[in-house]
């Protein structure tokens, strides 16, 4: 009975060091960003009664949320808003930081309990979806000076603004994606400078792979707008056409297919890494571990990044369409829902000024002035350049306000298509109707 | 006499409401109301903005959630989930209970260990798991591949639909064994220690006396775990969301993290209300099933 006793102990201390091994094991290596959403109930909607113009009277404080890192806060509590506050005496701005995954929920929540906040930055795609709820107030219509903004920034993020007519918030920073590659592998496969062409980067990528197993000439994470866009572009297609009125001939056509068959033949000669299949891929990672030669990143990469590796831009491989990538960025935009409404477009009119861009610029956020690119700043900035340069081309995702199901529909057919489960044809010719069907406004 | 009984019964019925009332309330607002709402937003082309109207559109919702492929491969994923680990967190908290029963030395500190997954955040042991399921570099194809040279190439677990899966049942396990376990150790104590002596007496082997005392005992704790860990696989999310996100191809999905797409990434909250009921719909019939035809008329207490 005793040696039995002695058996039951000692398998659970067995027991216990298996799970204390597989709780050891935790990770301390790369950490990815979490994302931790819970359910909520929406409130019941309240009938909100929008006063347009209170005067002035008495002090006003107007909120914007925002989405900027800690430096980018840094610069805008501690430098911008005390100079915007000193300015204008009556008037304190409260900022209110809220993480990425967790901010369009957190707003649209607030949207429907009806305090929704003045300002916010918001991300470029989500601005025509906001706008169409008939949460926005249209700027060019309430702000008399609108055309002289309107003509003072870039044409590409301005118009992710506009929406059956009106515009419906302007431009705060800028960015697109350019060609990250990873010098020490482009050193020891013999590569002299970044691919310029489709070809060359066909070219580029034997080479790549000819270093080895678990060599990657480049990753993406998935077949999301942000990451397949630029090839479909660069290679002349298109995902609507450029009315927003109709996706098929436009995202089913011949171009299209040629960007989708391109990607599919790097992800069958094994150039890509298969993470863009699913089950994501940490490209920062490879990258820096020499396994992933090429990447498609942000102006945001080296401040984040580091400086222990070394590596070099370039614009996007030019297709039959050009060298042409996605553009992403901010907008300032405010609510209806807003009670101090001259107060928050003074502020936006603040956070325009050429003052207020180059102290972003410091920290990282590209200016959206046409005239700030022949300052010395800008001309002398380490990287902008490159951005700048791919800027001039770099398009939008469809400015629509049923974005993000028209980008799901696309993802999940690059993905099948991909994966070899489907043909293009039927893919992308399903997913083109059913785009069809989102494209039109009830 | 009689009058004054009335009076004080009154009274005690009027304090017990008093003191249910904090409770109540906080019940009907919290749970009934909320779910009262939904069951109207099920109703609706929901529309979140306040003075937008939203559009009745009768059962088109439910229709279309009975229509939807994803709807229905989620629906299947929540029930294979659901079949594949509640046996397994029952038959190994069985096992453990009955360990941990027989031992002398360590008792609470092997109690408090396997209870520790059931009170560590699903959050962190869903990105623990999908850790050690990452692919080339995870703990577990590392352990397949280099320290025990199992296979050659390094299995891709969460690109693919069949092995996505895996890592998740493998969570909804590990994490529930420990409350299964507390709850089977607390019904074993409750057995006579005499029935042991009688059936050792008897010459019965420690296999019978499990099946011919333990289990028919222990019967209606087995069956209100069954129930509860039912329930609690039917709502199964945040590892699902954390780990496979519904991907590769919205082939994991399961019907609370489809819902939560539908509703808070396309705003579709008539939809996804309309699914929360059809799942509800669902755990509701199978678990009056199970108290139906497995509860026997005595333990309920008729």
């Amino acid at each position: 009975m005793s040696k039995h006793k002695t058996f039951v102990f000692l398998s659970l201390v067995g027991l216990v060091i298996l799970v204390l091994l597989v709780t050891t094991c935790a990770p301390a290596a790369t950490p990815t960003p979490v994302v931790v959403r819970e359910t909520v109930m929406v409130e019941r909607p309240v009938e909100v009664v929008v006063t347009p113009t209170p005067a002035p009277a008495g002090p006003v404080k107007i909120s914007f949320w925002h989405i900027y890192s800690e430096a980018e806060m840094k610069m805008l509590e501690e430098t911008l808003i005390p100079r915007f506050e000193a300015a204008h005496p009556n008037v304190t701005v409260e900022s209110v930081q809220i993480p990425y995954n967790e901010f369009r929920r957190k707003l649209l929540t607030s949207i429907a309990g009806g305090s929704a906040p003045d300002l916010i930055r918001s991300d470029i795609i989500w601005v025509p979806e906001f706008a169409y709820m008939g949460a926005l107030v249209a700027l060019d219509e309430f702000m008399p000076d609108f055309d002289t903004y309107k003509e003072a920034v870039f044409p590409g993020p301005l118009s992710t603004n506009y929406l059956s007519g009106h515009y419906y918030g302007l431009p705060l920073d800028t960015n697109c994606r350019v060609l990250v590659y990873n010098s020490a592998m482009f050193e020891a496969a013999g590569i002299a400078t970044p691919p310029k062409t489709m070809d060359e980067f066909l070219a580029d990528c034997q080479k790549i792979k000819a270093l080895g197993e678990g060599k990657y000439c480049f990753a993406d994470g998935g077949t999301y707008a942000w990451a397949v866009n630029p090839w479909i572009w660069s290679f002349g297609g298109d995902v609507t056409d450029p009315d927003l009125t109709v996706a098929t001939g436009y995202l089913n056509g011949p171009k299209t297919k040629a960007a989708y068959e391109f990607l599919k033949g790097l992800v069958d000669d094994g150039y890509m890494h298969p993470g863009i299949l699913g089950g994501g891929v940490d490209t920062w990672g490879g990258f820096g571990n020499d396994e992933i030669a090429m990447i498609l990143e942000g102006p945001w990469f080296p401040t984040i990044f580091g400086t222990e590796k070394e590596y070099g831009f370039a614009l996007m491989p030019a297709g039959p369409g050009g060298p042409i990538s996605v553009v992403g960025g901010e907008d300032i935009v405010m609510f209806q829902q807003s009670q101090h409404k001259e107060e928050a477009a003074e502020f936006i009119r603040f956070m325009l000024s050429e003052e207020s861009q180059l102290s972003m610029a410091e920290v990282g956020q590209m200016p959206v002035l046409s005239a700030l690119l022949d300052t010395e700043y800008m001309k002398n900035h380490p990287y902008y350049g490159i951005f700048l340069e791919q800027l001039k081309t770099a398009r939008a995702r469809t400015p629509h306000p049923n974005f993000t199901k028209i980008e799901e529909v696309y993802n999940l057919a690059g993905g099948a298509y991909l994966r070899g489960e489907v043909s293009f044809e039927k893919a992308f010719g399903d997913a083109a109707a059913t785009i069809d069907g989102l494209l039109t406004l009830e | 006499m009689n009058r004054i009984r009335i009076t004080q019964r009154n009274q005690h019925i009027l304090t017990a409401y008093i003191f249910v009332l904090p409770g109540l309330l906080l019940y009907l607002i919290f749970i009934i109301y909320p779910m009262a709402k939904a069951l109207q937003m099920s109703f609706y082309k929901w529309s979140i903005v306040p003075g937008n109207p939203s559009k009745l559109v009768g059962l088109a919702n439910y229709t279309r959630a009975l229509q939807d492929p994803v709807a229905k491969l989620a629906l299947r994923n929540t029930i294979v989930y659901t079949l594949i680990t509640v046996p397994g967190q029952m038959i190994l908290a069985l096992a453990v209970a009955l360990l941990l029963n027989n031992i002398v030395r360590g008792k609470i500190f092997f109690r408090t260990l396997y209870y520790l997954p059931v009170v560590t955040s699903w959050v962190i042991v869903s990105l623990l798991f999908k850790y050690i399921f990452q692919s080339p570099k995870g703990v577990l194809n590392h352990l397949l591949v280099n320290v025990f040279h199992l296979i050659q190439e390094p299995i891709p677990w969460l690109r693919n639909a069949s092995t996505a899966m895996i890592p998740i049942w493998g969570l909804g396990i590990w994490k529930g064994v420990g409350w299964a376990m507390v709850i089977f150790l607390a019904a074993l104590q409750t057995i006579p220690q005499e029935l042991y002596e009688a059936a050792a007496i008897d010459g019965a082997s420690s296999w019978r006396r499990l099946t011919s005392i333990t289990l028919p005992l222990m019967r209606p704790t087995l069956v209100f775990t069954l129930v509860m860990l039912m329930i609690g696989g039917f709502n199964v999310f945040t590892s699902v969301y954390l780990i496979t996100n519904g991907g590769p191809l919205q082939r994991t999905e399961v019907i609370l993290s489809y819902m939560y797409h539908q509703a808070f990434d396309f705003l579709e909250f008539g939809y996804g209300a309309a699914l929360c009921f059809v799942l509800a719909v669902v755990i509701v019939t199978i678990s009056f099933l199970q108290i139906r035809f497995l509860r026997r008329p005595e333990e309920m207490g008729l």
